[in-house]
């Protein structure tokens, strides 16, 4: 249960092509009365050590209480399936960013039609 | 005159084509149509002159070049040209047009289209044969 930065959900699509960018959203509610500084990061989990991360180019804000607000961020999917941890931090009165929660998602590898041509026919010819 | 026949949402269309002439010095564009599904792909397009016979396709001349086929999801129709340039290699005559994708192993391959390219006899060099007087006159 987190304290003040409760990730709701991970928007991702559900399959991606290998090398092909993947955009992601993480939206995080700040479940306090009053703005708290929220910032989001994310790591993925794909049978490599250590795990790569996720972008986030604008990755902390300061959300009104009771606010949700998405964070964008992206990567470059692997060869093979990855799961996407995200995380969320809370900005304390200490000065320090607090680990806050987690959710995990699922991102299967998309299957490669390989090249495949059907037919072909001569449909005009023309002196040049 | 010869004719194609185009899959459509109707079902298909017979396509008459007529026959065009041609001589060395020429070149013959040839355009098909293809499907293709699946990742983008480089692939030769390659087009003969020549004629069918019981035993295959005995080119003449040919064209070729290379296509690059965008990824299609699903089964998509694109058109692409080729051109052959018209040599004195080849005699007077008429001839049938085939085109396939692929190299020495072809992915696809037309149905030929019989006498639908005329060769016709080179014009023979500027040649003077004789000359005479035919009238005189003051001037």
């Amino acid at each position: 249960m987190a304290y003040y930065a409760d990730i709701v959900e991970i928007i991702a699509p559900s399959e991606a092509k290998p090398g092909g960018r993947v955009d992601i959203t993480v939206r995080i509610k700040n479940t306090y009365s009053s703005s708290v500084g929220i910032m989001a990061g994310g790591a993925l989990e794909c049978g490599v050590s250590p795990w790569p991360g996720i972008s986030f180019p604008d990755p902390s804000a300061n959300v009104d209480g009771g606010a949700t607000h998405s964070f964008s961020g992206d990567f470059t999917m692997p060869d093979k399936r990855v799961t996407i941890h995200a995380y969320s931090y809370y900005y304390g009165s200490d000065g320090y960013w607090h680990f806050d929660d987690e959710m995990t998602r699922t991102i299967n590898l998309a299957e490669e039609i390989e090249s495949e041509f059907g037919s072909i026919a001569i449909i005009s010819y023309q002196r040049r | 005159m010869g004719a194609v026949y185009l899959p459509s949402q109707f079902g298909g269309i017979f396509l008459p084509l007529a026959n065009v002439q041609v001589k060395p010095g020429d070149k013959l564009r040839i355009t098909c149509q293809y499907s293709h599904i699946g990742q983008a792909d480089s692939q030769p397009l390659y087009a003969a002159i020549g004629n069918e016979g019981w035993a295959g396709f005995d080119e003449v001349l040919h064209g070729s070049k290379t296509i690059n086929v965008p990824e299609d999801a699903t089964w998509n129709y694109h058109e692409e040209y080729v051109d052959i340039t018209i040599t004195t290699a080849i005699s007077a005559g008429f001839y049938d047009l085939y085109a396939k994708i692929g190299g020495t192993f072809p992915k696809v391959i037309s149905p030929s289209l019989l006498d639908v390219v005329e060769v016709l006899a080179e014009t023979p060099e500027s040649e003077f044969g004789e000359i005479s007087i035919t009238d005189y006159a003051k001037v």
